[in-house]
């Protein structure tokens, strides 16, 4: 009776871990549970030591972090190489939200710079390291996305394609509609359009800086547009109501948008399988995409350290809880460009 | 075969895990075991209770970099033995830590006087 009913809670317990952990440890694993509770039949910190390890094999699962469930031609170095991309993919998907949350800031001061320079000293340093650190992610970008390109249109052409084929669409549909959705609710707003300032010029460095800001007027719009669902707006229903329908619509259709492309890549790299000597040469940008990192949080704190000012400079609620996650991502992607580093130079 | 015996740096590599793993590897260098075995083994010679959470996280890394292999059972239970790169790491690293243990050891000796 009571064996049966430790069968039951372990078999629950079981579910915690993805399929393939259960098909190659489930039985073993459920038989030590039971073991486990005939011992100790009141732990409490049994459920959350299986929640624990589950949520670990589920991540490793989806190849984010740690080693997949060893398979029957498991090797070390195959092994390594698996862990190599998922501190990878942890880096990517850390970056990535590093990124819209960030953009979602950035594109706010840049487009405030259309309109009059930055009041404050913090505010213009801060705007400065933010717009270098987004100019590093864009060639990081490049030179990360290019091999990886290749590796997938080479696996297009060949034979049998068809499991890399469907992701390839579904990115390319997704990275589309954001960018067309993107410029055209850039394009519609008129603030974007750009101002003189009422100054006309800022001094710093000992130099007279003139100009709308540090980017087109043209580029911080888009961003603004693409990052347009970053708002506390979804906060305040009734504020949101009076936003044009379509615009509203752009706000819900971006994330999954944005989304769908997060989930194409993910599927395409994973199915492509990367070669070790682009696996290498990620790795090796590991590096700089986390000082990157730095360098946009560090700027990032300092706008809202500082307050920024009046008007879209300044720093709100949602700009102190932008900069939490930022924090967030940037000591998991730590975490992850270090191991990446390290299994990269093994790979 | 082994990732970590090429770097000879033991189970570095293994991070959080380097605990539990090292536990594990220790019990098995005496002989093929199952997981309740190992974890009575483990609470016997180190005072540490393992859940079974862990056990099996760090079970199953070992597992998938090839320090340990499941032996054919028809129980239920499956027992995991040594394999010869898991003895190789597993020396690598007991002996890196013999090694500091022994300098602590020798300046409590010589230095410390308690005030």
């Amino acid at each position: 009776m009571r064996a049966g009913g430790d069968g039951r809670r372990a078999g629950r317990l079981l579910r915690w871990y993805p399929k393939g952990w259960r098909d190659r440890y489930g039985e073993e694993f459920a038989a030590l549970l039971i073991s486990d509770m005939a011992e100790r039949p009141r732990s409490l910190s049994r459920p959350f030591d299986v929640a624990r390890g589950g949520i670990v094999a589920r991540l490793a699962d989806a190849g984010l972090c740690g080693f997949p469930v060893a398979g029957e031609a498991s090797t070390a170095s195959a092994s390594t190489a698996s862990a190599g991309t998922a501190s990878l993919a942890s880096l990517s998907v850390c970056l990535t939200v590093f990124a819209i949350v960030g953009a979602a800031m950035w594109s706010q001061l840049t487009v405030g710079w259309q309109w009059s320079a930055p009041a404050s000293a913090a505010t213009l340093a801060g705007m400065v390291a933010m717009s270098v650190a987004m100019m590093a992610f864009a060639a990081l970008a490049l030179l990360a996305t290019l091999p990886v390109a290749w590796v997938i249109v080479a696996r297009l052409a060949r034979p049998g394609a068809g499991n890399v084929l469907v992701p390839s669409l579904v990115f390319t549909g997704c990275v589309a509609a954001l960018f067309i959705g993107g410029r055209h609710f850039g394009n519609g707003w008129p603030g974007t359009g750009g101002h003189p300032w009422a100054g006309g010029f800022i001094r710093f460095g000992g130099h007279e800086w003139v100009g709308r800001g540090l980017v087109p007027g043209g580029f911080a719009a888009f961003s603004w547009a693409a990052t347009l669902s970053v708002t506390t707006y979804w906060l305040h229903p009734a504020a949101l109501a009076a936003f044009p329908p379509a615009e509203v619509a752009w706000m819900a259709i971006s994330p999954l948008a944005l989304a769908g492309a997060i989930w194409a890549v993910a599927t395409a790299v994973r199915r492509a399988v990367l070669p070790p000597r682009v696996l290498a040469f990620q790795a090796r940008l590991a590096g700089p995409a986390f000082l990157a990192m730095l360098l946009f949080f560090l700027g990032c704190g300092c706008w809202v350290a500082s307050g920024g000012g009046q008007g879209l400079y300044r720093a709100g609620t949602i700009d102190a809880a932008g900069v939490c996650v930022l924090a967030l991502a940037l000591a998991v992607a730590g975490q992850a460009a270090w191991r990446s580093r390290r299994l990269g130079a093994r790979i | 075969m082994a990732a970590d015996k090429d770097d000879g740096k033991g189970l570095t590599g293994f991070g959080r895990y380097a605990g539990p793993a090292t536990l594990i590897l220790s019990s098995l260098a005496d002989g093929a075991k199952h997981g309740y075995a190992l974890t009575k083994d483990i609470e016997a010679f180190a005072g540490i209770r393992l859940a079974p959470g862990t056990l099996y996280e760090a079970l199953a890394r070992l597992d998938a970099q090839g320090l340990i292999e499941a032996v054919e059972s028809d129980d239920r239970r499956r027992p995991y033995r040594l394999t010869a790169a898991g003895a190789a790491v597993l020396r690598v690293h007991l002996e890196a830590q013999r090694a500091a243990a022994d300098v602590g050891l020798r300046r409590l000796d010589l230095h410390w006087r308690p005030r």
